[in-house]
């Protein structure tokens, strides 16, 4: 029936093919511990629960044995006088002895009471207290499951936020919010109808087991001969099971996937009239995950059928075992207690499925778990900056990959051609503005984002404020550096919010000012709900002109002394442009500036031009020495101005 | 027989939408046909179109019934005979195997049944899968800028789930209960009417519990949901934006969000559970009392004489026979209210009229040749959505007073300020948005009579922004195309495109998957390879939206230069920001606020000295800085001999800075 969330995997790569299968692994459960250790409490009682939940079980079945048999003694019915034979009990006096003298004193009806109407009180009672219980361990195993996944689910989200940027270079953004969700969803559900159920319903299937045993060891064994059987067939099932589960599961996966990609596409989708292919291709998809399904139905009806013709055979053969060695009382608690012993077993299926999504998943989040920040804080606080070093910023013999660049291995290769900068140094002193020039993959972005240590260095230093950065709290190191980075994310909420980026102390007056500084006060003013207006999703209601207006306002509004800034290459018209270049003059006054510059006049503005090459620092100077050296920069620059030429000739002849 | 039956499985759906709808009606004023009930009268359409399902199943349910029903006498008998000395041994073993023969034909009937209803519940979620795709495939752009694509994903997903369920397991449940209940009775009236009834009088209760319970649960279920996405959409916000949240150190204050938004969550599944456990703690008592009238009266009549201990039995076993299907039934109930909430949320994505559709009466053409007619085109965006990026602050009109007329085989050049409804222009030709009807014309024919399968397929267009699929290179370029279509025809397209070169640098090649949204590829090589995709096509119509701002000018130029291969005998549309783009083309309008300002060629609009002359003079002055750019690039790409290192690393830039 149930086979758990099918949500999992929504973005699964399609090509993965998933590890699925087992539903135990002790090692995962170990390492869940950790979330459960704070509510231990709370689990110990549910465990505790189970003994008088177990105990007010079997009173109902001994109760209506006990009122039978003092129906029949009083009336000399037949059904008692049953010939002995070793081993069956059999009377009252017997079911007493072996319930405890409890039974006695409850079941011996009190002056004004007929015996029928006092067995229904104390029956009434018996299941008023049953029905609490139940209830109440239900609530406090959700509460105790809810409140470990809450921290789990927590982490999780922590944890993946402080993983450093090439881990999300590599996985789909899909897939690392599925962990956070759907995995901790799974787990949670494992807690509530997995495990704890499975361990309450394997104690009290080993305590009906047991009680019938001692009641009559040879009824008990003919009672219990369909097991090894049920055994047998329920690791058939197991198995078939697994691999059918298994296969659901990656095509649910493949499905959910295409949907994904169909709809963020599915302008391109409808322009190229794709629609009936994609039907067609989905149809077949979805057709196989229907056919894998029908398998697990099989099994999981085959299973619950088993299980009903066995309770019912077994009732037969209580019944003709019983037949001249044991009396009604005693075949009424065997017929109720087994049949109470295999009930657990009809949704075995259920519960395997739960587990089995539950260890997959929790596999999945102990994968990202596992995974160490590539760039993590180090324990002390920050050191003090001297204030000659306030703004300064320096590249000492900076080798970088985005690669893992195992040096033990092959040593230190400097023609690998994997490496990104080679040996780069510089120094920008407070205050100056320099920019950086090269082609794309010269190692210009690359710059930026070890600056703000978003990577960590292969060798040599950056150091920040005359400080290495790795000695920093990252924290402390970004609130010293605003980044305006090319391509602009805008985060839902208000347009005030994503100026102000989570820093409680920058109120109204803060974010209007920084605004109207690089202009872009008169069209928030604009929307028609100003600064409390809506973002929608990645700030699709903003031209890309105002998204980086607004990236500015941040960068301003946060009032760091060192401005790092990635300039977009993206057209945009001359008056928005215009805008562009009086904010970016606003932004860098005062501070020092690192610009990845594309505009000319940003280059004029700016103290000093480091032109990279190969990821190398090839030459460095203003535009006007640069030019007089004769140099790289030089050359190419005059170089284009004729190349460009003949090309604008080329373009007019064709 | 079988039709009878099968209406009545889908009555009892129905019987259980009234449930739902009236409990929501409650809270949601809803006039007339409430979303619940339209929600499950569109659910009882699948339903009946797989009766035969149904109602073979509801065959096996009386069979089912009958059997289990008749079990409990047959070990009320048995029993008969084993307090009875007079009757032997043997005797009584025979009347074990008529429990044992009844035990299993109701087995194979249960087995049977589950297989039937399991099987059909997976049917109409196929069916209802599919009908969602094809749905959404037809709901026009507007759409998608109202609804989030993690909230589809949740409706696609989670809530089918839960569709599923109510079909399967609910259905089950609520609609067999009501026959084995009833064969239950029958049975037990046989051997006592007074206990019969007695037993039965607490299950009405039932239906008092459900209502009840099962109204709070649809809103608790429903809550639960919706703060299930919100904490999806925050995530997955946060993730794709970790580059600025990391930058502006904003991870406390995200995880002190995501903390309220996670105790939202738990505190919603909390109260959720809180009355989904009560639904069968409570309908556990109705066997229950079952249990208590038969110690109670049942005893009783043992003792006056009235009733055998094989009787006692039979109410015994009934007692527990019916104590699962109770149990069921209370979980059903909440199962069916849980499914009905998910129904109306995929109902309400089905429900949304597709905007743009063929007419009944469409004309009679198969091809065009390509000329374009705006008569006197106004354009707005409706006020409910989001307008576009390219017209953020436009919340009037986006296009005004257009009359514009592009010859067969002609090109037409669109440039203007940001905003000025360039984009919307170029998106309205094949009828991404809704224009009324005489304003639009290609060959002469209204556009909204035409079919639209022949207009987007005389049609190329290369949107703004350069949408891949996770597939291969090479099946990017050829999705226009027939399947299977000949490899010459994507080398073709890549080389205009001037994407053959890179595509020699990559791993694989064109069988190189090009990953989400295409993150392998650079950002330039993202839009060459759209670009590809739209020149593989063979459109009478092509049109280029701004397509080319991430490469660089002298790809562009050489871009330029095939392009005007590809240019000969087609109708083009080149949407710009820079007059170079645009600057050899038969003729150009400026936009500027919706309106045509401008019209002529680039020579008789540079003499008029207006709009389209401070452009190109603006232009003039940043293309010096290109200029120093290009130089580097090409100079880089000439004497490097690290060009794969650059190309790697420019990939990498790409898929850090794009997320």
């Amino acid at each position: 029936m149930s086979s758990g969330s099918d949500l999992e995997e929504v973005e699964a790569d399609p090509h993965e093919e998933e590890e699925l299968g087992r539903a135990y692994d002790g090692r995962l459960l170990l390492r869940l511990w950790p979330y459960i250790r704070p509510y231990r409490a709370q689990v110990f009682a549910t465990i505790l629960i189970v003994f008088p939940m177990f105990a007010l079980e079997l009173a109902p079945a001994a109760v209506v044995a006990v009122g039978l048999n003092q129906i029949l003694e009083a009336h000399d019915l037949p059904g008692v006088e049953a010939p002995a034979e070793e081993g069956v009990r059999r009377g009252n006096a017997e079911l007493i002895e072996f319930f405890g003298p409890t039974l006695e004193v409850v079941t011996e009806a009190p002056a004004g009471f007929s015996s029928e109407i006092w067995l229904g009180l104390i029956f009434l009672v018996v299941t008023a207290l049953l029905t609490g219980l139940t209830y109440g361990h239900q609530i406090l195993m959700a509460t105790t499951g809810q409140n470990a996944m809450r921290d789990l689910r927590r982490h999780v989200f922590e944890h993946i936020s402080r993983l450093q940027m090439n881990y999300f270079d590599s996985i789909p953004v899909g897939r690392l919010v599925t962990r956070a969700t759907n995995d901790v969803e799974n787990v949670t559900e494992m807690f509530s109808q997995g495990l704890v159920a499975l361990v309450t319903d394997v104690f009290k299937m080993a305590g009906y087991a047991v009680v019938l045993f001692m009641l009559s060891p040879k009824l008990a064994m003919w009672t219990f001969a369909i097991v090894p059987l049920l055994a047998f067939a329920a690791v058939i099932f197991r198995l078939k099971v697994r691999e059918a589960f298994r296969s659901v599961r990656v095509k649910i996966a493949r499905i959910n996937t295409h949907i994904q990609e169909t709809v963020t596409g599915m302008k391109v989708v409808q322009l190229f009239t794709r629609e009936q292919r994609n039907l067609a291709d989905f149809d077949r998809m979805n057709a196989e995950h229907r056919d894998a399904w029908h398998q697990s139905i099989k099994y999981d009806a085959l299973l619950f059928a088993t299980i009903e013709i066995a309770t019912g055979i077994t009732m037969a053969i209580i019944i003709a075992v019983g037949t001249g060695v044991a009396e009604a009382g005693i075949i009424y608690i065997f017929i109720d207690y087994m049949q109470r012993f295999f009930m657990p077993l009809r949704d075995l299926s259920a519960k395997y499925s739960v587990m089995q999504s539950a260890m997959a998943s929790s596999e999945r989040i102990f994968e990202v778990l596992d995974t160490e920040p590539g760039v993590a804080d180090p324990p002390v606080e920050s050191p003090a900056i001297s204030n000659e070093n306030r703004g300064r910023v320096e590249f000492k013999n900076v080798w970088f990959s985005y690669f893992n660049m195992d040096e033990s291995r092959g040593g230190f290769d400097e023609n690998d051609p994997n490496w990104i900068l080679r040996d780069v140094s510089f120094v920008v002193e407070p205050g100056e503005k320099v920019a950086f020039v090269g082609a794309t993959g010269a190692g210009k972005t690359t710059v930026i984002k070890l600056l703000t240590r978003l990577y960590d260095v292969n060798r040599g230093v950056v150091l920040v404020d005359g400080i290495d950065v790795r000695e920093m709290l990252q924290q402390d190191l970004r609130h010293r550096i605003a980044s305006v980075l090319q391509d602009v994310f805008l985060f839902s909420g208000s347009v005030a919010r994503n100026i102000a980026l989570g820093r409680d102390d920058l109120d109204e007056v803060a974010v209007h000012r920084a605004a109207k500084a690089v202009e872009a006060h008169a069209f928030i003013d604009r929307l028609p709900e100003g600064y409390d207006t809506e973002v929608h999703e990645r700030g699709s209601n903003f031209s890309t002109g105002q998204r980086q207006i607004l990236s500015f306002a941040r960068a301003l509004a946060h009032g760091a002394h060192i401005l790092v800034l990635d300039e977009a290459t993206s057209a945009i018209d001359t008056e928005t442009e215009a805008a562009i270049q009086r904010g970016i003059h606003v932004l860098m006054e005062g501070k020092t500036a690192i610009a990845i510059a594309h505009r000319l006049s940003t280059i004029r503005d700016v103290d000093r031009i480091n032109v990279l090459k190969g990821g190398r620092l090839v030459e460095s100077g203003s535009h006007a020495t640069l030019v007089a050296a004769e140099g790289h920069y030089a050359r190419l620059y005059r170089l284009q101005s004729q190349a460009s030429a003949i090309a604008d000739v080329v373009a007019e002849r064709a | 027989m079988s039709a009878a039956a099968s209406a009545e499985g889908a009555d009892n759906t129905e019987g259980n939408s009234e449930h739902g709808s009236e409990q929501h009606a409650e809270v949601d004023e809803a006039t007339g046909d409430s979303p619940v009930r339209h929600a499950l009268r569109r659910l009882s359409v699948y339903i009946l179109r797989n009766w035969r399902y149904y109602a073979l199943w509801y065959v096996i349910v009386f069979l089912y019934s009958a059997a289990m029903n008749t079990l409990p006498l047959a070990v009320g008998w048995a029993i008969g005979g084993l307090i009875d000395p007079a009757i032997d041994r043997a005797t009584v073993i025979d009347r074990c195997w008529l429990i044992a023969g009844l035990a299993a034909a109701g087995g194979i009937c249960r087995f049977v049944s589950r297989l039937l209803v399991f099987n059909a519940a997976r049917e109409v979620e196929y069916e209802i899968r599919n009908d969602l795709f094809e749905h959404l495939q037809k709901l026009p752009q507007s759409f998608y800028f109202r609804w989030r694509t993690g909230d589809l994903m949740s409706r696609c997903v989670n809530d089918l789930n839960s569709v599923r369920m109510l079909l399967g397991p609910g259905l089950l449940s609520v609609a067999q209960s009501p026959i084995i209940f009833l064969g239950a009775f029958i049975a037990m009236t046989t051997v006592s009417v007074k206990l019969a009834i007695l037993m039965m009088l607490p299950y009405p209760l039932f239906v008092l519990m459900s209502r009840v319970i099962g109204g709070r649960l649809f809103l608790r279920s429903l809550a639960m949901q919706q703060s299930l996405a919100s904490m999806s959409n925050f995530v997955q916000e946060n993730i794709a934006g970790i580059a600025v949240v990391k930058a502006y150190a904003m991870e406390d204050d995200q995880s002190a969000r995501f903390a309220e938004a996670n105790e939202h969550l738990r505190t919603q599944q909390l109260s959720l559970v809180r009355t989904f456990a009560a639904m069968p703690a409570l309908t556990g008592l109705l066997p229950a009392a079952g249990l208590g009238m038969v110690i109670v009266v049942g005893l009783g009549e043992i003792s006056a004489g009235r009733m055998s201990t094989g009787d006692l039995f039979a109410f015994a076993i009934y007692v527990r026979m019916l104590t699962f299907p109770a149990f069921m039934m209370g979980f059903a109930i909440s199962l069916v209210q849980r499914g009905a909430s998910a129904m109306q949320r995929i109902d309400e994505i089905l429900s949304v009229e597709p905007s743009i559709a063929d007419r009944p009466g469409h004309a009679d053409i198969k091809s065009l040749r390509g000329a374009i007619e705006f008569r006197d085109l106004g354009f707005r965006y409706n006020a409910a959505d989001p307008v576009n990026s390219d017209t953020a602050n436009e919340r009037d009109a986006a296009l005004e007073e257009i009359n514009l007329t592009v010859p067969v085989g002609t090109t037409l050049g669109v440039v203007g300020p940001v905003g000025s409804g360039k984009s919307t222009l170029a998106s309205i030709i094949p009828r991404l948005y809704e224009v009324e009807d005489g304003q639009l014309f290609l060959d002469g024919v209204d556009i909204n009579d035409i079919e639209i399968s022949t207009l987007r397929s005389a049609i190329a267009m290369v949107p703004q922004d350069s949408f891949l699929f996770s597939m291969s290179l090479a099946d990017n370029i050829a999705y226009g195309l027939e399947r299977d279509a000949p490899e010459e025809a994507i080398r073709t397209a890549a080389a205009r495109a001037q994407l053959a070169g890179d595509v020699e640098d990559l791993p694989f090649g064109y069988d190189t998957l090009v990953g989400e949204r295409g993150v392998m590829l650079s950002g330039g090589q993202r839009q060459r390879t759209a670009l590809a995709r739209a020149l593989a096509l063979d459109p009478s119509i092509l049109i280029l939206d701004d397509t080319l701002s991430a490469v660089d000018a002298e790809t562009e130029r050489r871009i330029q230069a095939s392009l005007d291969e590809v240019f000969a005998g087609r109708t083009v549309v080149v949407v710009a920001s820079r007059v170079n783009s645009v600057r050899n083309l038969d003729q150009i309008v400026v936009l500027d606020g919706g309106r045509i300002v401008e019209r002529g060629t680039h020579e008789t609009l540079i003499a008029e000295r207006g709009l389209y002359a401070r452009l190109a003079e603006e232009q003039e002055k940043d293309d010096e800085q290109s200029r120093i750019q290009d130089a580097l690039q090409e100079a880089e790409g000439v004497e490097s001999a690290d060009a794969g290192a650059a190309a790697v690393g420019g990939g990498m830039d790409g898929a850090g800075g794009g997320g």
